[in-house]
């Protein structure tokens, strides 16, 4: 392989690293995958008896699967703009997880313990929860930036 | 960065819109570059130069804060 040949192949693996995103279609693909999650869950939480953890945990991770799908799919009309509104989302999305994960547990500790006398022990939040409030605040900043522009 | 692309595509009596479809991306990517809020890549804006039919330097100048 020439020297080139061999800096073209470099150059058009980086750009495929940097320009992943699945079809729009996977957008709509991850809504339906999270109405159908939240709704068993509702029936999971008042409709089914007994044990039900590990159809909670089941659909706990379907909703982040949507979300995620939602999150990486490609926009209706993508370009430039919007792959970098894009970025910026997921950079408010990755310091609001941070600062989530610092404070939530004091927060809820100091809740707990404000409104019980012996209220929760001191514990860490789930990654369920950082995950879910991360996908969260991506998809809300990246569709407030977009109605920015 | 200041621009003169409003002024470019008066010239040519386009629309935003019809100034997206030519370079592929939205119309709301036209708005935001001609208000300054939104740069444009070298690549954009080498296409909007072969729509405008003059050199990039025409229509983006440095402002004094660049």
């Amino acid at each position: 392989m020439g020297k080139q040949n061999y800096i073209e192949c470099e150059r058009r693996g980086l750009e495929k690293l940097i320009n992943f995103r699945l079809p729009h279609n996977f957008y709509t693909i991850g809504m339906v995958i999270i109405g159908a999650a939240i709704v068993m869950m509702f029936v999971r939480a008042f409709a089914l008896e007994g044990d039900q953890n590990v159809l909670k945990e089941v659909l706990r991770k379907l909703l982040l699967v949507g979300m995620l799908l939602m999150s990486i799919a490609k926009d209706k009309d993508e370009d430039e703009m919007v792959v970098k509104l894009r970025m910026q989302s997921y950079t408010y999305a990755f310091i609001a997880g941070v600062v989530y994960a610092l404070i939530m547990p004091f927060v809820d500790y100091g809740v707990s313990n404000a409104l019980k006398a012996e209220g929760e022990a001191f514990h860490d939040i789930g990654d369920f929860q950082v995950l879910l409030f991360m996908l969260m605040i991506q998809l809300l900043c990246f569709h407030a930036l977009k109605r920015m522009r | 960065m200041e621009n003169t692309i409003k002024v470019e595509r008066a010239i040519l009596n386009l629309t935003q819109g019809d100034l997206a479809e030519k370079i592929g991306v939205s119309r709301q990517t036209i708005n935001s570059i001609e208000a300054n809020r939104y740069v444009p890549s070298t690549v954009l804006a080498l296409k909007l130069s072969e729509v405008f039919g003059k050199p990039v330097n025409n229509f983006f100048k440095l402002s004094s804060d660049d």
